[in-house]
């Protein structure tokens, strides 16, 4: 592109005209849109902070409660560490598959390439019921069990391990996507020069690519940890009341018990922990990095 | 650690894989093995209005949400690549808030929201939620398409002669085909995907797939989900190996 040409010009839509018509241009281009998000989800966001605070009249008592009440620190703590967990273990897997997809350059990169994508478009309801077929008391996992004479399977489904298993699968191609798109920017010759430089395959890898990745795993983890602080249809369908997250926290006092002000004001505790999560995110990095 | 690499790829699909022996089940509950093959849940699908429906709603809604996406999110990509004014990270914010928040936040407050105006459980109603949802996805994929976008070839067009509009519907419009195809795909499977507010919102009158499904699963009775997924899995890996053959590989990594 000619930079000199386009750079400070910020030329209209199509004809080059200069003047206050500019500015009524991008307005009129961006108001319909601005208008929209606000009515159809500022609005309604701005309802539920509302409800929190006076339904049924004006006090901080919701917030108090989620706070205060063992039951509901207990999901917010659960929810957390779940959400950790989760991060770990989908960082851990999905490490060696970037690793190998950009690393590679022959049929096995294209497999795990279309493995990621074929998984990162199925739905997670799809992937969930598959879950409960795979750990259900008719399922092959019980089935090998009976085959190799180890006597009844131990209790698979609805336990915190089967959530946390599918919430992984489910957010696993996320990570690998995520380490992926800042992996395959890593010049190849950075690591042949270590390489030359007498760096062992090893020390290469932990002292020029590890580094270099970094971003990748920051990217990565936020992502997967701020879907799963709010992740709702897999615990709930795999999981067990016991280790309730925060979202099936709010179900439960809509559907029912229609609490509407403890309802809302959970959902406001989910927005600030995303939203502080985000934000440290853009006070260290930067979130244009993240859309980037 | 390509060994290890295979084996998490191995992870992966075979959940997504063992749905398709599932279909032809012929077991009145979720059983694998299956204990025989049949076509049966088959042509229960094809036949009856209790998942016909519902695929029927998603497509409309899907449909309906793309469009309205691509009506908000086209001009507002313009405006916000080509031009500099005030506000303009406040605008940024505004349009990433959807993706910014989390669903089940999302979901309660259109509930609560939409209820106020009589348009939950209708169709509308969810268009309008996942219209809206969608527009961060869109706005991603397709101000990085107008970013790449190289103005010398307006420039060109206009100074041979051609008018403004002349010069956006043969030059502009053809340039960023692809990338306002794949922004238009996002927001469809977006919206089709989507469970939590289609639960939340949609009601009887506007069940979803993902919403029957859910259902489905939680009465852990009706086998036809099977089949419902094998044909969502079908979809899948055909879109993937089209987009694989045609060598998109920088595309699919664009919904992380």
């Amino acid at each position: 592109m000619a930079r000199g040409l386009s750079a400070p010009v910020a030329l209209p839509a199509v004809a080059a005209v200069r003047g206050p018509s500019r500015s009524r241009a991008a307005w009129l281009l961006l108001a319909p849109s601005s208008l929209v998000l606000v009515l159809l989800f500022v609005v309604p966001i701005a309802y539920v902070l509302l409800l929190s605070l006076t339904d049924p009249r004006l006090s901080l008592a919701h917030y108090q409660r989620v706070f205060t009440v063992p039951v509901y620190t207990r999901v917010l703590l659960n929810t957390f560490l779940t959400s950790l967990i989760v991060t770990g273990l989908c960082l851990v897997l999905g490490y060696p598959v970037a690793y190998v997809m950009v690393r590679r350059n022959d049929w096995v990169s294209t497999l795990l390439l279309t493995v990621v994508a074929m998984s990162f478009w199925t739905g997670f309801l799809v992937r969930t019921y598959a879950w409960l077929v795979i750990l259900g008391s008719k399922g092959p996992v019980a089935a090998a069990y009976g085959a190799l004479g180890l006597g009844p399977a131990p209790k698979l489904l609805f336990t915190t391990f089967s959530s946390t298993l599918g919430m992984t699968h489910i957010l696993l191609p996320y990570m690998i996507l995520a380490l992926f798109a800042v992996m395959k920017k890593i010049d190849p010759d950075h690591l042949r020069a270590a390489a030359s430089l007498g760096a062992r395959p090893g020390a290469a890898f932990r002292e020029v690519f590890l580094p270099l990745s970094l971003p990748g795993v920051v990217n990565g983890s936020l992502l997967v940890f701020v879907t799963c602080l709010g992740f709702f249809v897999t615990p709930i369908l795999l999981g067990t009341p016991r280790d309730m997250m925060i979202s099936q926290l709010i179900n439960q006092q809509i559907e029912e018990l229609l609490a509407w002000g403890f309802a809302s004001a959970v959902a406001v505790v989910l927005l600030a922990a995303t939203g502080l999560t985000l934000a440290i995110y853009d006070r260290f990095v930067g979130l244009d990095r993240l859309w980037g | 650690m390509t060994l290890a690499a295979l084996l998490v790829a191995l992870f992966l699909v075979t959940p997504i894989l063992i749905v398709v022996p599932m279909s032809f089940s012929t077991a009145i509950s979720f059983q694998f093995p299956p204990p025989g093959y049949s076509l049966r849940y088959y042509a229960q699908y094809f036949t009856s209005d209790e998942w016909l429906e519902p695929t029927l709603n998603s497509l409309i809604i899907a449909v309906g949400a793309m469009a309205l996406t691509m009506l908000l999110v086209v001009p507002a990509a313009f405006g916000y690549v080509r031009y500099r004014f005030r506000g303009k990270s406040l605008l940024n914010f505004l349009i990433m808030s959807p993706l910014i928040v989390p669903h089940v936040v999302s979901a309660l407050a259109y509930y609560g929201f939409l209820g106020r105006v009589r348009l939950t459980g209708t169709i509308p109603g969810v268009i309008a939620a996942h219209g809206v949802l969608a527009v961060p996805v869109a706005f991603l994929v397709i101000s990085a398409t107008l970013k790449g976008f190289d103005r010398n070839l307006e420039r060109a067009a206009m100074s041979s002669g051609a008018g403004p509009f002349r010069t956006f519907f043969h030059v502009t419009l053809p340039v960023l085909r692809p990338g306002m195809l794949v922004g238009a795909l996002f927001a469809f499977l977006s919206s089709f995907n989507e469970a939590v507010v289609a639960l939340f919102i949609g009601g009887r009158g506007a069940v979803t797939l993902p919403r029957k499904m859910y259902e489905s699963i939680r009465l852990e009775s009706d086998p036809v989900i099977a089949v419902v997924s094998t044909l969502l899995v079908s979809a899948v890996v055909l879109g993937v190996l089209i987009s694989v053959f045609m060598r998109g590989r920088g595309r699919l990594g664009g919904g992380a």
